[in-house]
């Protein structure tokens, strides 16, 4: 036990389900415009995989794994990229689904994967969003033991 | 004495939102029939034209992301503020080294 991390059970549960839940959620996020959830729910699950590693593998390991800058980059490039779907169509108006009215992709037959213009784009945005920013959010509350021992 | 004239105020309130919620008088919890289509009718040109219109087979994203984007960009603002806010606040302070 050093630097709060789980004991051997926990670490190995953890090193077992966290890949489990990231493909989980990136599975909501990928069909968040099939079936239920979306860019939010499915960047709050990984999110979840991310807290789990955060309290399973403790602060240090943390650290070392965790960089502000790339994930303050990365969550500034995901609203970047949900803008940028929504402004796909501005020769119509903002918000108009071009790609899917005449777009070269995303435009299958509804239900299938590459359907619903840019929903999917959209989606992955707020799911990289979303999950960067709280697991940012999560890692600095983490950090921030200023209580006296 | 103020405490007092706030809790009156509450109960004054939450009787009210209670007299509004009551379906004698103001909301009706689940219409249907013809009132769906009358209160409903926003709710029915979704489910209708939300396939067709966004492509998207999951109406709650179909109306999240294209019908009601606008709000969605709020959305992912209120978010982005809060996360800055949250680690803006929670920077080591000065002079909090070891």
């Amino acid at each position: 036990m050093n630097d709060g991390d789980m004991g051997v059970i926990v670490r190995t549960m953890a090193r077992a389900t966290i890949p489990l839940i990231g493909i989980f959620g990136a599975y909501v996020v990928m069909h968040g415009h099939l079936t239920p959830g979306g860019g939010f729910q499915g960047g709050t699950t990984i999110a979840g995989a991310g807290i789990l590693f955060l309290i399973a593998f403790g602060l240090g390991e943390m650290k070392k794994r965790y960089n502000k800058n790339l994930y303050s980059a990365l969550e500034g490039l995901g609203g970047l990229v949900f803008l940028g779907a929504a402004m796909l169509g501005i020769g119509v108006a903002f918000f108009y689904n071009t790609l899917w009215h005449n777009g070269p992709f995303f435009n299958g037959k509804p239900g299938t994967l590459l359907s619903a213009g840019y929903l999917p784009i959209m989606n992955l945005a707020v799911g990289l969003k979303v999950f960067t920013g709280l697991v940012s959010a999560l890692t600095a509350i983490a950090l921030w033991r200023r209580w006296k021992e | 004495m103020k405490r007092t004239i706030a809790y009156l105020s509450l109960l004054f309130i939450v009787g009210a939102l209670l007299y509004i919620a009551n379906p004698n008088y103001g909301l009706k919890f689940g219409p249907g029939g013809e009132d769906w289509l009358k209160y409903r009718y926003t709710d029915n040109y979704y489910i209708e034209h939300g396939v067709e219109e966004v492509g998207g087979t999951n109406i709650v994203t179909d109306i999240v992301f294209d019908y009601r984007g606008y709000d969605t960009i709020g959305e992912a603002t209120v978010l982005f503020t809060a996360i800055a806010g949250a680690i803006a606040l929670l920077r080591p302070w000065r002079g909090d080294g070891k």
